[in-house]
């Protein structure tokens, strides 16, 4: 089966669904298709709970987009493309505004105002919110809107490939999860909008179980490099036991962290910023504090407590309700009463689609979001910025798409590409293969955790190589066991883990060569920011045997040149 | 860790081969603080990978993985194995789809019907600002304002709802809880300007007039929204914008009209003032029957001996119900999605 359309947006995460939702709007002639793996709103960015930056200057009335700026590039470890960065902050505010003028049900100021509160690492008070269910209410802001606009959604289908014919872009061939069999998407226009690849460390992520890079790995395997794909956000607070987030917000509504003996240890790390100093910092120093024992024990792993306690009843009902309810589900504690367990977990994956100002290097194929790396975030992302650059990209790609779309050329997919996935996919039944997806799956968290993680090291970082290689190798061997066609979540499954392996061979690969420590990649024996040799992006792409290429690209910098960074 | 054996007896269908659908069994060694979910990726990974159901988030806010587990619709997510099992010994746990939707395969339904409706009754913000002036202010919303909607956004569309209803399981074609959830909420967004026509829309037939007041929908949900008042709340919208002609309105109204008059209902001329005179000859059959079995309403209704104090009931709620548009204070726990009014005419 082939379908035809003028713009295919692979993703209804906010991204895809703001692209969408713009690509209609700019030119209402373009007929536009969204294809996702789950219904819309169970997108990831329903999971953002703390909020989305912009300099409205609500609370702190002498707030600016270029404090915003310098937050932002500051925060990076100087490795964000600063002509992105200021795209980025320069947009927030209208396009905040705008997504509260599409209803967007923001929590408000005494004077009805967008409410803000305090974020890590930054100078003013800029995180605009809903409680702690930000994304949730965005997601289902921009879902309504796609469905007002009457955008056609292809959902439960997932992406197998992106085709293009020597750089022009042709569409992509999908699997109809419901039937299992293989759609071709023809367009001359494709957004990918798939989401992050943080799951490549299971047990140890706070990402959905779907988070696997589906756009990252076609786009990889169609030729187009991916970018900076080292840095892995470690989010300070995870649950102890499931890895589920607990948003910044709580540290923003004035959370303390503490030690087994009580103490503040924030102070001797992050003296002025505390507990709202950047991830990577935040995050390293509970590692620090449990390397040197001074961690909880506890059967579920060592941990740091996050003490709301102080804020009241009321407060944390109020503005952090949705926590309260986690920490009861998943830890049986009250917040009320008692301090979370917590621990840092992998949560954002930085690096992702080679793009610049969401356009990669396919003509007619954006990538925004999370699988983008446009780059905005460098070598570290701060809080509430992640929302703000699906919003911005995502709108800037699916106006520059609706523009294009009609200028260029439809090419049809090559019957050879659906023959290809559909031999594939019959090869994972062959009787003669006997790997395990649940096993594969387990090693390579488990190689990703204990390698590839906050603290880094050649010796660690060259076995975490070497397993996630092997494992490679052993899933040419996986073996499919449901061989039914209907809804089969068992080959999912197989082709999420080939993307995963194939991501994080990348993400030990760039993390093994890159010999300095930026952000959120802390290299135990390179301890420090090595801008000599180092202030470049990390280039990955694949050869034709599936073997990965490293490269290099210069950063664009602007206003503001190499500072130490401290807080 | 507390471990225990369990055994998980699992609804299997898949059309491609299962001519009726079946239960399979299964029993593993559980540790305390598992949730249902956890248990469903073990099963799959080491015993049955052709086990299929849809999970995502596995934090709750995605809605993906809600099943029936002992007969009631949840999050298998944050449902923990411990809290489902008896205190009889014999541990058995009872996964089923969720009800009142065709199943695709095992545990997982088919939600286009849900997506559908949401289309169908305008479940958006139509905002006042047009589209070249958006993104240059925002609007000022009170706390209030704010406050009315907060707890009806909280709706993850996980289906639920729509699977404990008891009108759903007579009426597939009925508007349904989630639906009507997000009605409320844009006819309560005080940047919204399409309230008349939406409400016009959820009030037409299988619509917002045939809930049946079984409170199953808000009893289940997993966000503890107060559905009812939701839906309470929009009939209530509906006499205000003076919607009153409809089956469902002149019902509510001709229940009201009767308490107050005699304390009781008038039978006998309610399907005529419900359904007026050609509705109501589809009813004479019914009559007929009820009264061969001898099940006939009296003709004349006489007011009950304490009419006064009904009167007395009914001059009560007005006052209060005139207070309450006043203020509205949002109490502890469950945040009400309007004031306590009462339901009725006007």
């Amino acid at each position: 089966m082939e379908h035809k359309f003028d713009i295919v947006i692979v993703g209804a995460g906010g991204g895809g669904l703001f692209a969408a939702l713009e690509a209609v709007r700019t030119n209402p002639r373009v007929s536009v298709a969204v294809i996702s793996k789950v219904y819309p709103t169970r997108s990831h960015t329903s999971a953002a709970q703390g909020g989305v930056n912009a300099a409205l200057g609500n609370k702190d009335r002498d707030d600016t987009v270029d404090l915003h700026v310098f937050d932002t590039v500051k925060g990076s470890d100087y490795l964000a493309d600063q002509d992105a960065v200021e795209y980025l902050c320069g947009q927030a505010p209208s396009v905040v505004r705008e997504l509260e003028n599409l209803g967007a049900p923001f929590s408000r100021f005494a004077d009805g105002t967008i409410a803000q509160r305090p974020f890590g690492g930054t100078v003013k008070d800029r995180c605009c919110y809903c409680a702690d269910k930000t994304g949730h209410t965005l997601l289902h802001t921009l879902f309504e809107q796609c469905l007002r606009r009457g955008v056609t959604f292809f959902n439960e289908y997932f992406l197998l490939s992106l085709e293009h014919a020597d750089g022009d872009c042709q569409g992509v061939v999908t699997l109809n999860m419901a039937t299992s069999a293989i759609e071709a998407f023809v367009a001359p226009v494709v957004i990918l909008a798939t989401g992050g690849h943080a799951k490549m460390y299971w047990n140890r992520s706070s990402n959905a179980a779907g988070n696997t890079g589906d756009g990252q790995a076609a786009a990889l395997r169609a030729g187009i490099p991916l970018k900076d794909m080292e840095f892995i956000q470690f989010h300070p607070t995870g649950l102890r036991k499931s890895g589920l987030l607990v948003t910044e917000g709580a540290r923003g509504e004035g959370g303390y962290l503490l030690n087994r003996h009580g103490e503040r240890f924030m102070v001797r790390y992050a003296p002025q910023k505390m507990e709202l100093g950047p991830r990577d910092l935040v995050a390293r120093s509970m590692e620090t504090e449990i390397i040197e024992g001074n961690g909880f024990e506890s059967d579920a792993g060592s941990y740091i407590e996050l003490d709301l306690r102080h804020l009241g009843a009321e407060a944390i009902k109020k503005k952090l309700p949705q926590i309260r309810e986690l920490s009861m589900h998943f830890e049986g504690v009250d917040p009320i009463a008692e301090p979370i367990p917590v621990r840092p977990t992998a949560h954002y994956s930085m690096g992702g689609i080679d793009a610049h100002m969401a356009k990669t290097a396919v003509r007619g194929v954006f990538a925004v979001g999370e699988c983008a790396c446009v780059s905005v975030h460098g070598a570290n992302r701060l809080g509430g910025n992640s929302l703000l650059d699906i919003l911005v990209f995502g709108k800037r790609a699916g106006q520059e798409a609706a523009e294009e779309a009609p200028r260029r050329k439809a090419l049809g997919i090559p019957p050879g590409a659906v023959a290809g996935m559909a031999d594939e996919i019959r090869s994972y039944a062959n009787p003669e293969r006997y790997e395990r997806y649940g096993i594969l799956r387990e090693e390579m968290g488990k190689a990703m955790g204990d390698n590839v993680g906050i603290y880094r090291v050649e010796g660690r970082l060259r076995k975490g190589v070497e397993e996630i290689l092997a494992l490679r190798e052993r899933f040419r061997r996986i073996r499919l066991f449901d061989t039914g066609t209907v809804y089969n979540t068992n080959l999912i499954q197989i082709l999420e883990l080939k993307n995963m392996l194939d991501l994080a061979s990348c993400v030990a690969l760039t993390a093994l060569a890159r010999q300095e420590s930026r952000g959120s990649h802390f290299r135990e024996d390179f301890p420090r920011r090595d801008d000599q040799a180092w202030h470049l992006h990390s280039l990955c792409t694949m050869e034709r045997d599936g073997d990965i290429r490293l490269g290099h690209k210069p950063v664009t910098m602007g206003k503001y040149s190499l500072e130490t960074r401290s807080y | 860790m507390e471990r225990r054996e369990v055994s998980f007896r699992i609804y299997r269908y898949n059309p491609q081969v299962d001519r009726t659908p079946f239960y399979d069994n299964f029993r593993i060694a559980v540790e305390k603080g598992i949730t249902i979910l956890r248990a469903l990726n073990h099963i799959k990974e080491h015993l049955e990978p052709r086990l299929t159901f849809r999970a995502f988030c596995q934090a709750g806010i995605c809605g993906s993985c809600a099943v029936r587990i002992n007969g009631v619709s949840k999050l298998a997510c944050t449902t923990q194995v411990w809290d489902e099992l008896g205190g009889d010994g014999e541990h058995t746990i009872l996964i089923e789809p969720l009800n009142n939707l065709e199943v695709v395969r095992d545990l997982v339904v088919d939600i286009n019907p849900i997506m559908d409706k949401l289309k169908e009754n305008y479940s958006w913000v139509k905002p006042a600002i047009p589209q070249e002036k958006m993104g240059r202010k925002e609007h000022i919303v009170s706390d209030g304002e704010f406050e009315a909607i907060n707890a009806a956004s909280d709706c993850i569309l996980c289906g639920s709802c729509y699977s404990e209803c008891s009108m759903m399981e007579v009426n597939r074609s009925y508007i349904s809880p989630p639906v009507l959830v997000k009605a409320f909420r844009m006819n309560n967004d005080s940047r919204d300007t399409l309230a008349c026509e939406r409400l016009e829309r959820v009030s037409s037939d299988h619509g917002l007039w045939d809930c049946a007041h079984c409170h199953k929908c808000m009893e289940h949900c997993t966000k503890n929204i107060p559905i009812m008042d939701g839906i309470h709340r929009l009939r209530e919208e509906a006499f205000e914008r003076g919607m009153t002609d409809s089956e469902g309105a002149r019902h509510a109204q001709a229940f009201f009209d009767d308490i107050r008059d005699v304390g009781r209902l008038r039978e006998v001329t309610l399907p005529l003032r419900t359904k007026g005179m050609i509705g109501s000859l589809g009813m004479v059959p019914l009559a007929v029957k009820m009264g061969l079995k001898g099940r006939t309403p009296p003709l004349w209704v006489r007011p009950i001996p304490d009419i006064d104090r009904v009167s007395e009931i009914y001059s009560r709620l007005e006052a209060s119900r005139e207070d309450a548009a006043e203020a509205s204070n949002p109490s502890h726990g469950r945040t009400p999605l309007s004031p306590p009014y009462p339901v009725g005419g006007k």
